[in-house]
């Protein structure tokens, strides 16, 4: 696959690739956005190349994920050995008013219950239901087995739907 | 408890879904974004880019590697001698003796110790004649 060919497939799954990312980066979008850009340096400096294994989409929802693992380390290192003072001393950000207002819309609460489950059920859950995939191709995405895959969606399945039924009588 | 059917969930996650396409950036923005923080990388550190295409790259991994492992030979060694060589001021069993032990040096205890011979007197053993009686 050519560096041309390569962008078409990119930007067709832009949009897909950057909910993964945000999934992938604990809904932080300037870290998704990162993240993503890694991603689509790395895919076209040919760092990581597709061999056809998989769908194109799969494989690239498998290397946000890596990467999105990968600087998660970094920063958790970087935190630990250079930033934890300053990081410590950082002010909590104040929410905006505009946030106030989102904070109680129905997405957050998708959100806050997707936080709550461990995080192999949220990543299934997340394929499945936003991203459409098959139970297999999660698995493939997550790197585990169908098997594996399949319980983590069984049990995700049943502990959001239950978070979501409390939140919906609260 | 209410359990949600499929359904509503997929309903809420397109939900989701419709929101963050709103949102998100183009994909012209976020790759152009990523080849600007590129070159502006490549151009605050040009000399260190330099330095390192010009010397050689170390393998720092494998020499920390090969300095602990020397260390911890170090270690083990020094701990096993230690362990072998006898202490000052503890002597061994073996060797000890009691400082009383003078006292079960009895008198005589030299003839006890001895299997008695006929033709000969224990006073031979106790007094060495032998010179005399040669001369």
């Amino acid at each position: 696959m050519d560096e041309v060919e390569l962008r078409c497939h990119l930007e067709r799954t832009h949009a897909d690739c950057f909910g993964w990312a945000m999934a992938c980066c604990s809904r932080d979008r300037d870290h998704a956005e990162e993240v993503l850009q890694t991603v689509y340096l790395t895919v076209l400096d040919g760092r990581a190349r597709y061999d056809g294994r998989s769908t194109f989409r799969t494989w690239l929802f498998g290397v946000i994920r890596l990467t999105a693992a990968s600087e998660r380390r970094k920063a958790w290192l970087r935190g630990l050995l250079l930033e934890r003072k300053a990081r410590d001393v950082r002010p909590e950000p104040i929410a905006s008013p505009d946030a106030e207002v989102e904070r109680d819309s129905r997405g957050n609460v998708l959100r806050r219950a997707l936080a709550d489950l461990a995080a192999r059920q949220r990543e299934v859950l997340q394929l499945v239901f936003y991203h459409d995939l098959t139970v297999e191709e999660a698995a493939n995405v997550m790197g585990v087995s169908v098997g594996s895959a399949r319980t983590h969606y069984a049990r995700g399945k049943a502990r959001l739907a239950t978070l979501l039924g409390n939140g919906k009588e609260l | 408890m209410t359990m949600m059917d499929e359904n509503e969930l997929r309903r809420r996650f397109a939900e989701l879904r419709d929101t963050d396409r709103e949102s998100a950036p183009t994909f012209a923005q976020t790759y152009g974004r990523a080849r600007t923080d590129r070159t502006t990388r490549a151009q605050e550190s040009p000399d260190k880019h330099a330095w390192s295409a010009r010397r050689p790259r170390l393998r720092v991994r494998p020499l920390a590697i090969a300095a602990a492992a020397a260390v911890l030979i170090v270690a083990v060694w020094m701990a096993r001698e230690r362990s072998l060589s006898p202490r000052e001021g503890n002597p061994e069993i073996a060797t000890w003796r009691a400082p009383t032990d003078v006292l079960l040096d009895t008198p005589g205890s030299e003839l006890l110790g001895t299997m008695p011979a006929l033709g000969e007197s224990v006073l031979d053993k106790m007094i060495p004649t032998y010179s005399l009686r040669g001369s």
